[in-house]
């Protein structure tokens, strides 16, 4: 996870007892038909009590009732932060509905997407989730308004958004208020009306207070509720009461000003010193605060203050963190930075210690800078990197590369050297070059110029130069450059350096990867493997092992990618976290295991992997394997003839896709074309070659060779005389390009293929030699039916090549049938009903709760009604993997297309 | 560039220090924060901490810098 959570951000506040009920501002809130609800107004008037308030009433009358907070603060501004706390919130309090969009947006993918994936979960919610956020204003920003006006725009009717600011959000409310959809809040309905003044001192104070004393507060404050708050703590416990009040309504001074000034005067000196030495703190705990103000007895002072009602907000539940007010903060912030500046940096020296000594490297180093310690900053930076760079926390040294000013990185070469591997960690790849060249020329200082906090990374510094100039090439489409200067990194690394140990030989495996060089690609995957393991980076490792079995697989050894799997999966398996769950990674190998039995033909050992696979839930897989699993499945429901179902999974497989670093060597549109050739469909296949501009004379490239094979296949599919001589042609040529690149794998099919459009035995003899050791069978499968004659011929005149006869078997059905997926939904214990399948197929689309309502000419509710009994009866909580859950029990299948499809053979893929 | 920044009450000049060079004068239940302000974004980020003491903005007035002597 990129983002360290702070759980306090998504804690709801609670509001204290003792609160002037303002029925009034209930009622604005509950109106119905509102999709969106604006609490807007300036700071100090009372609007997180009032929804916090309002909210504890609602859900006291409704246990059930899921409400996500999320206290928004500067920080949130960035989208990788805001898109975090938003979506973990809604997956906490409805569990599985932020998952999925999680991972996407983890993975990198684009606002558009991640927000469409929560939508779409959320819009067959059963339930209703209400979502407020807090202190909006703080994080707006270009950044995140296009993502959330997206949300806003399509905002399902099950999500209730309630928006707290003091700027109204560039949103567009002028259309909501339109419709009746927007419901809003503002100072003037916040603001303490006559009597909610009276019923509020009355309560605050203990007094009776006259009639025109109660006006002439209500008029200077003129209800805000900030200033009022302060006016009833200066009256708590004063004598002269009228002679205050006459004082306060004829002063023009700044009302907070003046009324904190009057509260810290009646204060303890005990108690002032506190809270001046702790305003500069945005978050406040008992120790921190005894170290700030060098005293003890913090924990007791800030229990104190929240009862006493003087400033504090509690953050938590358990009486740990708090917070200042806002105004209340900035009043006190004004006394500090009128005095002279040695005290306060003091202060903020102080903080920055505590907050090193727990580790919280982020706030230690702003705190250094905020006290003017750049160079203990710097330091504090300098060794927290490691840690970070471990708990893949890169954004904050990301942040540090924009935060600490140049003089102090030009002599440090360790902390910069950190830095870049932050700004590439983050594909911050602008500014990276010149650092390096600053780095260079630091390194060439004499050893007494240069500040060095960490000296046992000094001499990892050349090597990481090298692979920061391979990543940027790399980056840069030079792939050629990048295999030489990751090489020399390799070259160049010390023992002890795990990071370029593992680092280099990934970059350089990826460049010869996309340079078409399997053997050196493969190799250096290898000791990037290695390298990743002794660095105890397991999930990393399983990455590295699935891109190791897919060229394993190309190079046509089949028995090796097993091999690597099986030896990832046990990995794995001692790996395991304790307390429950299994490493990030093992549905990949799982999935991709399924591929290999796949290959073999069998299709039951294929089925009961992928169904294993799927068991162990979403957290147990990578990035990309929602989009694997589901080209898995498709090709199991293809094999078992059921193409329309295929299909549908192979949109699906698009719509989840998430890109990686590994070349896209397999993409989904050519398997679909696969699909689409074997079910006849050949205008649908012609169109896809179109649409991607693939022809039989195109230059080839191994980067396209799986789309130029699958054209192949749908030229002979074509049988007329030209398209036929294309085949020929373009196989020719395929044919030479993959023995020059050693893929075997990819030779096996060309061979099948021409053999198929030539009627030609040689090629399939040499096919059926290349194919026995490891067992490849589906592979002439794919071929199509032309290839069965030749088959048959081959058979009879090579009675000795039982393989052969295995895979004529295959090919015509004849063989013992390879146990198709268990169909149907004896495994339920309470199976899904005809209308509950129906909504179900429509799940796995890409429509929205109304949408799907009206397919089905239901109200949403039904929708809904069906959705929570579908999810209880699958044991799952989200969409996507009730779809999965559906398609592995073979329930979205449907019976009619098995039979057309049957007679098509096994001819599938 | 210079800003006059005209807002309603009045703010004691102890808070010059929260605007960060600014001038403070008070006049007639109004305060007027007027200096150099380097550029927009500086702009924005006064406004905004004006915004948060929840004192009402009357005017924005952008100046002519002094000619220099």
């Amino acid at each position: 996870m990129p983002v360290a959570l702070v759980e306090t951000k998504l804690f709801r506040p609670r509001p204290r007892a003792g609160l002037v009920p303002r029925p009034r501002l209930a009622a604005l809130l509950d109106a119905e038909g509102s999709r969106l609800t604006l609490v807007s107004a300036p700071a100090g008037f009372g609007k997180t009590t009032t929804v916090a308030a309002w909210l504890s009433t609602a859900a006291a009358a409704d246990p059930d009732r899921r409400i996500a907070w999320v206290s928004l603060d500067a920080d949130d501004g960035r989208p990788e932060a805001f898109w975090t706390y938003v979506l973990t919130a809604l997956d906490r309090v409805a569990p599985g509905t932020g998952s999925a969009a999680l991972a996407m947006h983890w993975a990198g993918q684009p606002v558009e997407a991640v927000v469409a994936t929560v939508l779409n979960e959320l819009s067959v919610l059963p339930d209703d989730v209400t979502l407020v956020l807090d202190d909006y204003h703080a994080a707006e920003g270009p950044a995140i308004q296009a993502g959330l006006a997206l949300l806003v725009e399509r905002l399902p009717p099950q999500l209730r958004l309630v928006i707290i600011t003091r700027a109204d959000p560039a949103l567009p409310l002028a259309r909501l208020r339109a419709r009746g959809e927007l419901t809003e809040v503002r100072a003037g309905d916040l603001r303490f009306t006559g009597e909610e003044t009276t019923a509020y001192l009355s309560e605050v104070t203990g007094l009776e207070l006259a009639a025109a004393d109660v006006a002439a507060l209500g008029a200077r404050t003129e209800g805000w509720i900030a200033s009022l708050q302060l006016a009833a703590l200066s009256l708590r416990g004063r004598e002269d009461v009228s002679a205050f009040i006459a004082g306060f309504a004829g002063d023009d001074r700044y009302i907070v000003d003046y009324l904190v000034e009057e509260v810290l005067d009646q204060q303890p000196a005990q108690v002032r010193d506190f809270l001046v030495g702790t305003a500069i703190l945005d978050r406040l705990t008992g120790s921190l605060c005894d170290a700030v103000t060098e005293s003890a007895g913090g924990a007791r002072m800030l229990e104190t203050l929240e009862r006493r009602n003087l400033f504090v907000v509690p953050l938590d539940d358990r009486r740990r963190w708090y917070r200042y007010h806002h105004l209340f903060a900035d009043v006190l912030r004004t006394h500090l930075v009128a005095e002279p500046q040695g005290p306060v940096a003091g202060l903020h020296r102080r903080a920055s210690e505590w907050y090193a000594a727990e580790g919280e490297s982020a706030l230690a180093v702003r705190h250094a800078l905020a006290a003017g310690d750049v160079e203990r900053a710097a330091e504090l930076a300098e060794l927290a990197m490691p840690a970070l760079g471990r708990e893949r926390r890169e954004a904050v040294i990301r942040q540090w590369a924009q935060e600490l000013p140049e003089e102090v990185v030009a002599n440090r070469p360790v902390l910069a050297i950190g830095l870049v591997g932050g700004l590439m960690s983050s594909n911050d790849f602008g500014d990276v070059e010149r650092r390096l060249v600053d780095i260079e020329r630091q390194l060439a200082l004499p050893e007494g110029e240069l500040v060095v906090a960490d000296p046992a990374e000094l001499p990892r510094i050349p090597a990481a130069l090298e692979m920061y100039r391979s990543a940027l090439a790399l980056n840069a489409g030079d792939p050629v450059t990048a295999i030489r200067r990751a090489d020399r990194a390799l070259e160049m690394a010390v023992d002890d350096d795990p990071l370029v140990r593992a680092a280099a030989p990934a970059l350089s495996g990826l460049a010869s990867w996309a340079l078409g060089d399997l053997n050196a690609a493969h190799a250096s995957y290898l000791v990037a493997i290695e390298g990743l393991h002794r660095a105890d980076r397991i999930a990393d490792v399983l990455g590295c092992s699935l891109a190791l079995a897919d060229m394993e697989l190309t190079l046509g050894r089949l028995g090796d990618g097993r091999d690597t799997l099986e030896r990832g999966l046990d990995l794995a398996e001692r790996h395991r976290p304790d307390g429950g769950g299994v490493v990030r990674g093992t549905a990949d190998m799982l999935v991709a295991l399924s591929r290999c039995a796949w290959h073999r033909n069998d299709l039951a050992a294929s089925a009961e992997l992928l169904s294993r696979s799927e068991d162990l839930g979403e957290d147990a897989g990578l990035a990309q394997n929602p989009y694997r699993w589901r080209v898995a499945m498709a090709r199991l429901r293809a094999a078992a003839g059921d193409l329309a179902t295929a299909l549908e999974l192979l949109d699906e497989a698009e719509r989840v896709y998430v890109g990686d670093y590994s070349p896209p060597v397999h993409p989904v549109h050519a398997t679909r074309a696969r699909v689409l050739v074997a079910s006849g469909d050949l205008d649908g296949a012609q169109q896809w070659a179109s649409e991607h501009g693939l022809r039989a004379d195109d230059q080839l490239s191994y980067l396209r060779e799986y789309e130029h094979v699958t054209l192949a296949r749908l030229l002979l599919a074509q049988e007329t005389p030209a398209a036929l001589e294309d085949a020929r042609g373009l196989l020719d040529r395929l044919l030479r390009a993959a023995e020059d690149g050693d893929r075997t794998g990819s030779l096996i099919e060309i061979l099948a293929l021409q053999a198929a459009a030539g009627r030609d035995v040689a090629a399939l003899d040499r096919a059926l030699s290349l194919a026995e050791p490891d067992g490849w069978v589906r592979v002439f499968l794919g071929a199509g039916p032309a290839l069965v004659p030749v088959l048959q011929r081959f058979v009879r005149e090579r009675p000795d090549r039982a393989f052969a006869r295995r895979v004529l078997e295959a090919a015509t059905g004849t063989g013992t049938p390879s146990a198709a997926p268990a169909r149907g939904q004896h495994q339920l214990v309470d199976p899904l009903s005809e209308r509950e399948i129906d909504v179900l197929r429509l799940l796995a689309s890409e429509l929205d709760g109304p949408d799907i309502a009206r397919h089905l000419v239901v109200s949403l509710n039904t929708v809904r009604t069906h959705t929570k009994h579908i999810y209880a009866k699958l044991g799952v909580n989200n969409r996507r993997a009730a779809v999965s859950r559906g398609h592995q029990l073979g329930v979205l299948s449907a019976g009619r297309w098995a039979d057309q499809g049957h007679h098509l053979g096994h001819h599938m893929l | 560039m210079d800003y006059e920044i005209r807002i309603e009450g009045h703010l004691d000049p102890r808070w010059e220090g929260w605007f960060d060079g600014m001038t403070l004068s008070a006049r007639a239940g109004e305060t007027l924060i007027s200096g150099p302000v380097s550029d927009q974004a500086a702009l924005h980020g006064l406004l905004a901490r004006l915004r948060d003491l929840g004192l009402p903005l009357l005017s924005v007035t952008r100046v002519a810098p002094e000619q220099s002597a």
